[in-house]
């Protein structure tokens, strides 16, 4: 089988090698703006994987990865469709995301699925979500959260979306809020802890809200100190870092079961890249399986989730729950 | 106004201002809320978790 995969950042790098490790995939191509990059990626991979240039998809192509910088996908997403070529996104940026949810007529025409978000944030935390709520009988909340981040690209779109509208549903409605309002202090796993988490540009309510028939509320949040918000309408200061440190994610649904009210929180903890790099690559491995419906969504709407959560669990990045009391402001 | 007077306003203004910028600072490094209870802890999440 053969992947095209476009990024050769630090997400990118992490795809391609879990890609190539995995045995089930002959050919991972690999294609960046900057070709010397790419080139770099495939002579440290070795076999298994070349360089290719452009955006074409070529007729033989199983699966075409996204992992360029937000703002360049919807594009290749589309030229992927038209081809009839399952795609896998890994967009954390709002326009992004509604573009690529428009390709569903579309992909549902080609009988081919267009996985959106496919990454730490929303990705694994659309997984979570899906998992938690069997537990529950009514879902009638869902808030997500998360901390850190993964290469340059990823650190880019982190400040943008600190000073960018976010999108919240309120009691079946569209509610616009300001980037950098709503402070929550919210536990993440060991060893990050409690930190403080504001509104965002953040897609994750796109994707969650039209898997989840009836939820009331759905908030996305992300993790930033004082400085951060203070300088976030600015360009950045210093140019990011080549990949975040620790991350991690927490999912809190609050649903019914019976005339019972539930919480639950989930959550995980890894790299960003690392688990954006896992989620992708064994969601790409679940496609090629035949496993995902035709249509374009997140990994919420993916009929068949069990299976592709234990697969990210097998490379480490395992979802964890809270398990006690919790009170938060 | 006589000199002493005016002198006296700016004195209080000052010492008004340095007040109300010492409360705020003092408010914005320590927020204004304490960290919340937590009791329990993480559990991954495997085997019949997943089933």
């Amino acid at each position: 089988m053969k992947v095209v995969l476009f990024g050769a950042g630090a997400t990118g790098a992490r795809i391609a090698r879990q890609l190539r490790s995995s045995g089930k995939v002959a050919c991972v191509e690999i294609r960046d703006q900057q070709q010397a990059k790419a080139l770099r990626l495939v002579e440290t991979l070795g076999s298994g994987t070349e360089v290719g240039e452009g955006r074409q998809i070529a007729a033989d192509t199983d699966a075409v990865v996204l992992a360029t910088p937000p703002g360049s996908q919807a594009a290749i997403a589309r030229r992927a469709v038209h081809r009839s070529v399952p795609v896998v996104s890994t967009s954390n940026q709002m326009s992004e995301v509604r573009r690529l949810l428009t390709l569903g007529q579309e992909a549902r025409h080609h009988s081919v699925p267009v996985v959106i978000g496919a990454g730490f944030m929303p990705g694994l935390t659309g997984l979570i979500a899906r998992h938690a709520a069997t537990e529950l009988d009514f879902v009638d909340e869902i808030h997500v959260a998360k901390v850190g981040t993964g290469g340059p690209a990823c650190a880019r779109q982190h400040h943008r979306a600190l000073s960018s509208t976010g999108l919240d549903w309120r009691d079946g409605k569209w509610t616009r809020r300001a980037g950098g309002s709503g402070r929550e202090l919210a536990y993440f796993p060991d060893p990050i802890g409690g930190r403080d988490c504001y509104r965002a540009g953040l897609p994750d309510a796109l994707l969650l809200v039209p898997e989840f028939e009836g939820v009331e509320r759905v908030t996305a949040r992300q993790a930033a100190t004082r400085r951060d918000r203070l300088t976030a309408p600015l360009p950045m200061l210093r140019p990011p870092h080549a990949e975040g440190g620790i991350g991690a994610v927490r999912v809190e649904l609050r649903g019914r079961v019976g005339i019972e009210r539930r919480v639950l929180v989930m959550g995980a903890i890894e790299r960003p890249a690392v688990a954006a790099g896992a989620v992708a690559a064994s969601t790409v491995l679940h496609v090629l399986e035949g496993k995902a419906e035709s249509g374009a969504y997140g990994l919420a709407g993916m009929a068949n989730y069990l299976p592709l959560l234990r697969a990210i669990g097998d490379c480490g990045v395992r979802p964890m729950r809270f398990e006690g009391v919790t009170t938060f402001l | 106004m006589g000199g002493r007077a005016l002198l006296t306003l700016v004195r209080r203004a000052m010492v008004a201002i340095f007040a109300g910028v010492s409360v705020a600072a003092a408010i914005r490094v320590r927020g204004s809320g304490g960290v919340p209870p937590q009791k329990g802890g993480w559990r991954e999440l495997k085997g019949p978790d997943l089933e």
